[in-house]
C-alpha cells in the first residue's frame, strides 16, 4: 500500500488497508493522535475527507479558499433563531490549514471546571495535558507575531489598548518568522504557519503509516460493540463525484476526530446509540467591527490576526482580537447594496476590522442530516446576547481610542456608522439575533467527556462509553468553551489520549 | 443572476469611482461558479436572485420585476432589500450579494485601486502521491 491514496475513480479497485489504528481527520486533534501513535510504534491510517494541498497548491482567493479548502464551501449554517455561518476545513490539515494558529495555553480555570462539574480529570491529568501543550508549542514553534509583521491594522490595536488599558498582548502564534503576508485564511503559501499537514500527518508517513485524503467516512463499523473499521467512498475534490470504495480496518482502535460538528455525526449515522451524543454543542460566536480611520490602514498587509485581549474572558465573557478580511468579503460585510455600498466600499482601504468571540453560555445540539451533512442547532440565549452586544460596544470603544473617525457596529436597524460620542447609543443596540451577522468560528461538544453516562459520551481519556475499540480525540470531547483560541487545547489533549491509549493498550 | 449581481455592485459615471460589477467578467465568474459551487450554494443563489426579481413591489412599491425598473428604482430596490426588515428576504439575498462580492472583490482591477496585488490563478493542484 501507498503511503499516501487520493481520489480512486469506481472503476478502479477498491482500496483496503489494515492498521493498528485509523484515525477519522487530519486537523488539530487527529494530526496529533495519529502522530503521538504512531511515534509509540502503532501503524496508523489517517483518514480526511478533504484534499492534501501543499503550501505552493494552495488557493491565494477567498473563492479558491471556499472553493478548495472549507468544507462544502463553507456552507455549514446553524439552524435556530438566526442563520450563522460555522467555519470549518475540509482538507488535510483540518481547520489548521485556514486558522489564524493562536496558540493559547488551556487556562487553569477550565481544568477545574471540568473536574468539578464534569468530573474529568485529576492533578495528572491537567499536568499531562499542560506538558503536552509545552511540547507542542516547542514542536510547532509557537512565536509572537515578529514586529515587523504586524501591519497598521494590529499597531492600531495597540495604540487603542494603551489608552484603555485592555490588558492586550501580541498573539502567540504556530508560524515560523511570520512574514505578514495576510494569508491566513487562505493557508499560508510561504509555509511559515506550521499547520499538521506540514508536521505531524508527513511525519505520520516516514513512521510507516498511511493517509487516504479526498476520502469522506460513511461510517464506523461494529461487531457487535467493538469498532472494528471505517469505510466510505473517495469524493473528487472539484468535480465532488464519488469514486471507488475504501476500508480501513483497525486492531486496536477506530479514534473519530472529524471536528465538533462531523464527529458526532459520523458516530449518530454508524448507529452509535447514547444519550449525549450530539447534545452540548457550544461555541465562540462572534462578529466584526470595522473602524474608519482618516489615515490608510491596508488592514490585508501584516499578520492576519496579531493582536488579542483576554482581559475580559470571565467577565462577561469575552476574547477581543483584530482580523483581516479581504475585499470580496468585506463587500459582501457591509450593510445595503448598490450605489450606497460602492460608496461604502470606496473606503476600504482605511478600514480595521477587528472582532470579538463570545464565551456563550448557550447550547446546541447536532445532529446527522441529509447527504451526511452535520445539522447544528444553535441559538444564543438572552444572556449571550447581551455579551456579544457588549463586545461590540469594548471593540468600538478600542477604535476610538485608536484614532477611528467612525465605526461600523454592523448591526441591522441600527445606524450604519457612529462617531465617537455615540458609542452610548450600543447600550440600547436591539438583542434580537437576526440583527446581527455573526459567525461560529470555535466549536466544541457533540462527544463531551465526563464521568456522568446521561451527559457524557466518552470518558477523559477519549473512550467512548459502551463500546470497545472507539474513541474521540477533537474538539467535539470538550464539555465548555475556554473562552480562547482552542487549537493547543485540543492538541494537548489528543496527544494525552493517545499516550494514555499507547500507555494502557488500545482503546478499550 | 447577471443583472442582480450587476445592480448590487454598479458602476458609476463618476471617473474616479470604483469599478461596477458588468465591467468585472462577470459572466464568466457566474459560469465558473455554477459549474464547480456545491450543488446547494447555486440553489441559494438562484433562489436569491429569484426574490430579488420578483420583491419590487415590497421595497419600492412598484408591481414590476426588478428588471423593468429604472436605473434609480433598481438602486433604491437593492438597497431597500439587503437592509429589509424580514429577516428571511433579508437572508435570501445575503448569498447573492455575498458572491457577487466575490466577484467584485477579487477582480485585479478592483485590487489594483485598493492598492493590492492581483491574485495569481489558484493552483487547480493536490497531491496524489
Amino acid at each position: 500500500m501507498a503511503d499516501i491514496v487520493s481520489h480512486r475513480a469506481f472503476t478502479e479497485d477498491d482500496v483496503e488497508v489494515d492498521a493498528d489504528y485509523v484515525v477519522v481527520g487530519s486537523g488539530a486533534g487527529g494530526a496529533a493522535a495519529a502522530v503521538t501513535l504512531a511515534r509509540g510504534g502503532k501503524t496508523v491510517v489517517v483518514v480526511e475527507a478533504g484534499a492534501w494541498r501543499d503550501p505552493d497548491d494552495y488557493p491565494v482567493s477567498m473563492y479558491g479558499t471556499m472553493r478548495d479548502l472549507m468544507d462544502d464551501w463553507g456552507s455549514t449554517i446553524t439552524r435556530g433563531r438566526a442563520l450563522w455561518p460555522v467555519v470549518q476545513a475540509s482538507a488535510v490539515g483540518g481547520t489548521t490549514v485556514i486558522n489564524s494558529a493562536i496558540s493559547v495555553d488551556t487556562p487553569d480555570d477550565i481544568f477545574e471546571h471540568w473536574r468539578t462539574e464534569h468530573g474529568v480529570g485529576d492533578e495528572g491529568f491537567r499536568t499531562s495535558v499542560l506538558d503536552h501543550e509545552r511540547r507542542i508549542a516547542d514542536e510547532l514553534t509557537v512565536s509572537e507575531v515578529p514586529p515587523g509583521s504586524l501591519g497598521r491594522s494590529n499597531e492600531l490595536a495597540m495604540i487603542g489598548d494603551k489608552k484603555l488599558g485592555f490588558d492586550g498582548h501580541v498573539m502567540r502564534r504556530y508560524a515560523k518568522d511570520c512574514g505578514g503576508s495576510g494569508q491566513c485564511l487562505q493557508g499560508c503559501k510561504g509555509g511559515r504557519k506550521q499547520s499538521t499537514n506540514l508536521q505531524w500527518i508527513p511525519e505520520v508517513m516516514t513512521r510507516g503509516g498511511t493517509v487516504l485524503s479526498c476520502a469522506p467516512v460513511k461510517r464506523v463499523v461494529f461487531e457487535g460493540r467493538r469498532a472494528t473499521a471505517v469505510t466510505g467512498r473517495f469524493r473528487h475534490p472539484s468535480t465532488r463525484k464519488k469514486g471507488g470504495t475504501f476500508t480501513v480496518r483497525a486492531r486496536e482502535g477506530v479514534v473519530v476526530a472529524a471536528s465538533a460538528t462531523h464527529s458526532p455525526a459520523l458516530l449518530l449515522r454508524s448507529g452509535v446509540r447514547l444519550p449525549a451524543l450530539g447534545k452540548f454543542f457550544r461555541a465562540h460566536p462572534g462578529t466584526g467591527v470595522m473602524g474608519c480611520y482618516d489615515e490608510i490602514v491596508d488592514m490585508n498587509f501584516g499578520a492576519t490576526q496579531g493582536w488579542a485581549s483576554t482581559k475580559f474572558r470571565t467577565e462577561p465573557g469575552l476574547k477581543l482580537e483584530t482580523l483581516a478580511i479581504p475585499p470580496e468579503l468585506v463587500a459582501g460585510r457591509l450593510a445595503g447594496g448598490g450605489s450606497k455600498l460602492m460608496a461604502r466600499l470606496e473606503s476600504y482601504r482605511h478600514m480595521a476590522m477587528w472582532v470579538h468571540a463570545v464565551r456563550a453560555e448557550s447550547v446546541g445540539t447536532v445532529a446527522n442530516g441529509l447527504f451526511d451533512k452535520p445539522v447544528v442547532r444553535y441559538t444564543l440565549n438572552d444572556a449571550d446576547m447581551h455579551r456579544l452586544r457588549d463586545g461590540i460596544s469594548k471593540v468600538a470603544a478600542l477604535h476610538f481610542a485608536a484614532g477611528a473617525r467612525k465605526v461600523i457596529p454592523g448591526i441591522h436597524g441600527f445606524p450604519y456608522e457612529i462617531g465617537p460620542d455615540e458609542l452610548g447609543l450600543l447600550e440600547d443596540a436591539p438583542l434580537e439575533p437576526r440583527r446581527y451577522v455573526a459567525i461560529l468560528s470555535h466549536l466544541f461538544g457533540g462527544c463531551v467527556m465526563g464521568t456522568d453516562r446521561a451527559r457524557a459520551v466518552c470518558d477523559d481519556t477519549g473512550r467512548v462509553f459502551d463500546y470497545e475499540n472507539l474513541a474521540v480525540a477533537d474538539a467535539s470531547v470538550i464539555p465548555t468553551n475556554l473562552g480562547v483560541n482552542p487549537q493547543h487545547t485540543i492538541m494537548g489533549l489528543a496527544s494525552h489520549f493517545a499516550t494514555r491509549w499507547l500507555n494502557e493498550g488500545a482503546t478499550t | 443572476m447577471k443583472k442582480s449581481l450587476v445592480a448590487f455592485f454598479p458602476s458609476s459615471e463618476r471617473p474616479d469611482a470604483m469599478p461596477g460589477v458588468e465591467t468585472l467578467d462577470v459572466d464568466a465568474f457566474v459560469a465558473r461558479y455554477a459549474e464547480e459551487s456545491a450543488p446547494l450554494m447555486w440553489i441559494g443563489v438562484v433562489l436569491g436572485a429569484v426574490v430579488f426579481t420578483v420583491t419590487p413591489v415590497f421595497t419600492v412599491y412598484r408591481p414590476l420585476p426588478s428588471f423593468w425598473l429604472s436605473r434609480e428604482l433598481l438602486d433604491r430596490h437593492t438597497d431597500r432589500l439587503a437592509s429589509h426588515p424580514v429577516y428571511l428576504l433579508r437572508q435570501m439575498v445575503f448569498l447573492l450579494k455575498m458572491v457577487g462580492g466575490i466577484c467584485w472583490g477579487q477582480h485585479p482591477l478592483v485590487r489594483e485601486r485598493l492598492a493590492l496585488a492581483p491574485y495569481p490563478e489558484d493552483p487547480p493542484r493536490w497531491r496524489t502521491s
